[in-house]
């Protein structure tokens, strides 16, 4: 074999896997989001249907806004409510799934499983993907104390209020979902808010988290809450 | 090794190259939905969550 062969072979390899990391680069930053873009409407899409659906309920006079009854359990990677975060942009909606798994959180933002349901009692624990697939949570860092943090299940509004803002911690430091979270500075059991991420942005050697509490419940009814009216 | 494949395709000049656009596509096609998307959970952007392992 000639040296010419052997050069122009090695020459030839060494751009083709120039070539395959460049797409990979392409597919982490754009791909990644557009499929994201298109399944998260795609869930929208799927609660929409789904609350439509939904009987209409008699609007009672009083007690409308008292306690709702505990949800039926969240179906394992179905989305079952969608967030409102007016401090990431005014039209940033996701959808939240159930379950933390890799491929949910392609799909949405994820409840842990063994945390508290959408206004219950305990910690309501959502994750999400500070990047890559559609960049959910890339402001995270923004979040600061008095910051709303709306849901809704179809039925009721849930407003929570951010009370700490992004701590940042190790990725074991399972504690900060527990229902009284230590490091949050709640003290009493109550309805609390928690929000997972990534830290740093492209790493993961620690996660960014923050701490709310449930400010206000109330029907979808009664129109929006007052933090997402413009 | 394109020299290798450019002179194994069948055809002229013009079918060659179209050819050649076919294999371009068809090799991205294959990375982006099935090689790609298996390589990247091994990347960091996946781990959300606190968990205790």
């Amino acid at each position: 074999m000639s040296v010419r062969v052997i050069v122009r072979t090695v020459s030839e390899l060494c751009i083709t896997v120039g070539t395959l990391i460049v797409l990979f680069v392409v597919y982490v930053l754009f791909w990644t989001g557009v499929k994201a873009d298109t399944e998260m409407d795609r869930q929208v899409d799927l609660l929409q249907d789904q609350w439509a659906r939904q009987p209409v309920r008699p609007t009672t006079a009083a007690g409308a806004t008292a306690n709702p009854k505990p949800p039926a359990p969240y179906r394992e990677a179905k989305p079952f409510a969608l967030m409102y975060i007016p401090r990431l942009g005014f039209t940033w909606n996701k959808p939240v799934l159930e379950g933390t798994r890799t491929s949910t959180l392609k799909k949405g933002l994820g409840h842990y499983a063994n945390t508290a349901q959408l206004g219950q009692k305990g910690n309501f624990a959502v994750a999400g993907h500070r990047r890559t697939y559609g960049d959910p949570f890339k402001d995270f860092p923004k979040l600061r104390a008095g910051d709303a943090v709306v849901l809704t299940d179809g039925a009721h509004w849930y407003t929570y209020v951010i009370d700490q803002g992004p701590y940042r911690t190790l990725p074991t430091d399972v504690q900060v979902i527990d229902p009284v979270p230590k490091k949050s500075g709640y003290t009493r059991a109550g309805r609390y808010l928690t929000l997972t991420t990534c830290d740093p942005e492209w790493g993961h050697s620690h996660r960014l988290i923050v701490w709310g509490h449930l400010e206000s419940t109330k029907p979808v009814e009664s129109g929006k809450p007052e933090a997402l009216r413009r | 090794m394109y020299g290798w494949i450019w002179r194994h395709l069948p055809g002229n000049v013009w079918v060659k190259a179209l050819l050649s656009l076919v294999l371009t596509l068809a090799v991205v096609y294959v990375l982006f939905q099935y090689v790609f998307p298996w390589a990247e959970p091994l990347l960091p952007f996946n781990d959300v969550t606190v968990n205790d392992q």
